[in-house]
């Protein structure tokens, strides 16, 4: 069967079917994630020689290792013997060398190949073990942006810099944020399943405007709680996390959208920084460490989600990063890691964790509203209801930015930045996104 | 340790089922009221976790934010719950684990049915209790639940446990 993409791709919509059809999603795992850089974890996640980590790669299973000289290497989690997965799925330590369970071939923390038993039962046989097909297969390219590792399943494209272009400020200051300048993976992953593509979620962390309309329950029983409170209650920060959904249009409107080449972009922060004890005293210590001035510099860069197409979101301002992991065509894994920043006081870290909690968590007030809406869009794109899904609102109204545009925030720009990525990606062209 | 007598532990399991009762029924009120003004509902994210400030969890919710998710579920816009979540919650295994002089821990098991829109889910695990005596009522300090499958990924957890 061959499928016409340029069919289903124009500048300011795009078919139905490309949400929808099985035979596209195993495309887009060969074409878009097969070639894009992809998020993999974060270093603070193997601080030891052997300790490992294991995730996916699109549809391939990886596991990232600390390898005896201190680098972190990515390679498949596949014994090159008969095939089994050498470490269990998960974290943990490997030890000082990664020893398959099948039949005890052992390799080196970057995968080469140590000792197998009966090493004379391959004398005279057309196995050579110095052949690197019996060491553990690397992924094509690796590489490390101030700790978030990411890898590359082609050894063709972009340097990881190049890749992330605009959005690399998001993870400078993701870490400038720490008064050491590093941040480390802590307090636990949350996992929740979802029932939509992945590109459904994606489109949605830069959509605006759907945020008063469906988090209504959620915003509208913050502010009731609130306004049951004794009055001159300074606002709690689970009321203003939650409550800040229910903005009117032209609060968004104001913020800036910016999209980048390849897929990515982010949104101005749309909280206004707090000022309560736990918020002064993290920037106390930010400035006793960076200086006042270097300090104001780093806090001005105020960002909600930044999207690195097509792996990840971090959220700069509250430490936590999900990574979306599609399982199916209408399946979608995201995993929430949350970050210490280094040297902050303990109770920013605590605080970044109530935003997991309240706002990431499969328990989240928040999110099972999106997560109703991406099904009914899912849903409804399998009727016979209509063919094309919109993304009309504000096109050939963007600003050119060196590598990508910026727009107002009521755009549908990110998501038509984001498809002329997919179409490149796919081989076919989308026009301009304009 | 064991209950000391009989009505003790029909009282105590009286306690348990009412409150399992409450929330079956939607009656959020009711059952908010049943806890101590500082009593944390507490699902933990992985198995054995022993903080809930310094480690993400499932739910972490204190009287703010279980008012707020009792406001949100009865709210007309509430999209994800139309249909409302429907439960029914079994217990057993009541045990006393250990006693104090203002109150006690109780453990118990439990089955959680759940239903919504096309799909019936389950969830199961133990319960600890910690419950005070407050004139002449039990009041819950802390409960806390610790759900066999804590760390699979889930799908949306809407209503209390
Ligand atoms: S499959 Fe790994 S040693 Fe045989
Ligand atoms: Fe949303």
């Amino acid at each position: 069967m061959t499928i016409d993409l340029q069919a289903l791709v124009q500048p300011d919509r795009v078919h139905k079917r490309v949400y929808t059809d099985p035979a596209i999603f195993e495309l887009e795992m060969d074409r878009v994630f097969g070639q894009a850089w992809l998020y993999v974890g974060h270093e603070s996640q193997v601080p030891n020689t052997g300790d490992y980590f294991t995730t996916r790669l699109g549809r391939e299973p990886v596991v990232m290792v600390r390898h005896t000289d201190g680098e972190v290497h990515v390679m498949y989690n596949r014994c090159p013997h008969k095939g089994a997965k050498i470490v269990p799925d998960g974290s943990g330590s490997a030890g000082k060398f990664l020893r398959c369970l099948y039949h005890g071939w052992t390799f080196k923390c970057d995968g080469s190949l140590l000792s197998v038993p009966l090493r004379s039962g391959y004398e005279d046989t057309r196995l050579d073990l110095k052949d690197p097909q019996y060491s553990v297969r690397k992924v094509a390219r690796v590489a490390s942006h101030r700790g978030f590792v990411f890898a590359s399943l082609s050894a063709d494209g972009p340097e990881l810099g190049e890749f992330l272009g605009g959005v690399a400020t998001s993870l400078d200051n993701f870490c400038d944020r720490a008064p050491d300048g590093e941040v480390e993976v802590a307090g636990g992953v949350q996992r929740v399943i979802q029932r939509n593509n992945w590109k459904i979620f994606f489109e949605n962390l830069h959509d605006t405007i759907h945020a008063v309309a469906t988090h209504e329950s959620s915003w509208r029983a913050a502010k009731e709680e609130f306004e049951s409170m004794p009055a001159g209650t300074p606002k709690p920060f689970e009321v203003v996390i939650v409550d800040g959904n229910g903005e009117p249009l032209d609060f968004w409107e104001k913020l800036e959208l910016k999209g980048y080449d390849r897929g990515h972009g982010f949104m101005e922060g749309i909280f206004v920084p707090p000022t309560d004890p736990v918020s002064r005293a993290y920037v106390a210590a930010l400035e006793a460490s960076q200086g006042a001035a270097r300090a104001d510099e780093i806090l001005r860069v105020n960002r909600h989600n930044t999207i690195v197409y097509p792996s990840c979101s971090p959220h700069t301002s509250f430490q936590q990063i999900r990574v979306i992991r599609p399982l199916s065509v209408d399946r979608t894994l995201v995993e929430i890691f949350s970050f210490r920043l280094k040297g902050a006081p303990e109770a920013t870290f605590q605080r970044t964790l109530k935003y997991t909690n309240i706002v990431n968590s499969p328990s989240s007030n928040v999110m099972p509203d999106d997560l109703e809406a991406y099904n009914r869009v899912q849903e409804g794109l399998t009727s016979d209801g209509g063919d094309w899904v919109s993304m009309h609102r504000a096109a050939g109204r963007d600003q050119a930015l060196p590598g990508g545009r910026a727009s107002n925030g009521n755009s549908e720009m990110p998501a038509r930045n984001m498809f002329a990525a997919w179409a490149s990606y796919m081989g076919v062209r989308a026009g301009d996104a304009e | 340790m064991n209950f000391s007598n009989w009505q003790e532990q029909q009282e105590i399991s009286g306690f348990l089922f009412h409150e399992a009762r409450l929330l079956d029924e939607h009656r959020w009120d009711e059952w908010q009221r049943l806890f101590t003004p500082d009593g944390l509902y507490w699902v933990p994210l992985v198995h054995g976790q022993a903080d809930h400030l310094n480690h993400a969890s499932l739910f972490c919710e204190d009287a703010l934010l279980r008012s707020m998710r009792a406001r949100r579920l009865d709210q007309a816009r509430a999209y994800s719950q139309q249909p409302a979540t429907r439960t029914v919650h079994v217990l057993g295994n009541v045990a006393l684990e250990s006693r104090s002089d203002t109150g006690c821990m109780v453990r118990s098991a439990f089955m959680l049915l759940e239903w919504r829109k096309t799909e019936q889910r389950a969830f199961g695990g133990s319960v600890l209790h910690t419950l005070e005596r407050e004139g002449g009522e039990w009041r819950i300090r802390m409960k806390r639940i610790d759900l066999v499958n804590c760390d699979a990924p889930h799908e949306a957890l809407q209503v209390f446990m």
